[in-house]
């Protein structure tokens, strides 16, 4: 599994990606928030629309790069998540902490 | 809905998990009655288990797997037989870490979404039971 990353604004992030997020893809994840990071672009939006399926492995990725993103004193939103992926957020109360917006331009509207 | 029963042999290394979600698809086909948020919760469990064995597994010389899945008016039910040594998973009554955690959710998740979670050692091999009852009609 691939991630692309496009910009949006000064440093804004939108990084996005087609399959299944778990052990095998979450490390791909993690380089590409990285990437982005250190380009200047520590406010991530990361559009889960293409993902299927997740499972905690994937999750525990997402979360990683939520906290490279706060150090470097941006953060990271997401955006359109699937019913599968909706469920494991809401299971591991994640919900909480990251509310899924409908588009990447909405995510930093605040 | 007549009972349903598919078997999938598999090995990690080459395998991992999308075999386990090529296998569910052709359970899904076969068993078109299920409802969709089912079929979700239980392959989310299901996921997570294979994901926890082949894991525990990998420093090793890898570990090869016997799964049974079953679908019948009751529900949904999966048995995973695996050759890793005994004791690599403990499963009782983990709670959900906190939500800046980067791991420790797998066993969790599986407790939330299944009725039953089981774990037997028999014959030198690991046998895993989950099963998800078919909720009443509203």
């Amino acid at each position: 599994m691939e991630f692309q990353t496009e910009s949006i604004g000064d440093d804004v992030a939108v990084i996005r990606g087609e399959g299944r997020l778990n052990m095998v893809s979450g490390p791909t994840l993690r380089e590409a928030a990285k990437r982005a990071i250190d380009g200047g672009r520590p406010r991530l939006v990361l559009d889960l629309a293409p993902i299927p399926f997740m499972d905690s492995s994937g999750l525990g990725a997402i979360i990683s790069c939520l906290k490279s993103a706060r150090e470097a004193g941006g953060d990271l939103r997401i955006v359109s998540p699937s019913s599968q992926v909706a469920m494991v957020l809401k299971l591991s109360n994640v919900d909480k902490i990251l509310p899924a917006y409908d588009s990447a331009e909405a995510a930093y509207r605040d | 809905m007549t009972e349903e029963r598919r078997d999938l042999v598999f090995s990690s290394p080459p395998d991992d998990v999308d075999a386990v979600h090529a296998f569910l698809e052709t359970v899904w086909a076969a068993n078109p009655g299920i409802a969709e948020f089912e079929r979700m919760a239980f392959e989310t469990a299901l996921i997570e288990l294979a994901s926890n064995v082949i894991q525990h597994a990998a420093g090793d010389t890898g570990v090869t797997c016997v799964l049974t899945v079953s679908a019948d008016e009751s529900g949904l039910s999966a048995s995973l037989t695996d050759t890793a040594d005994a004791g690599g998973i403990v499963l009782m009554n983990r709670e959900m870490p906190d939500e800046l955690a980067e791991s420790g959710r797998g066993i969790a998740l599986i407790q939330a979404l299944v009725d039953e979670l089981r774990y037997e050692r028999l014959d030198e091999r690991n046998v895993w039971t989950i099963s998800r009852a078919t909720p009443p009609p509203e």
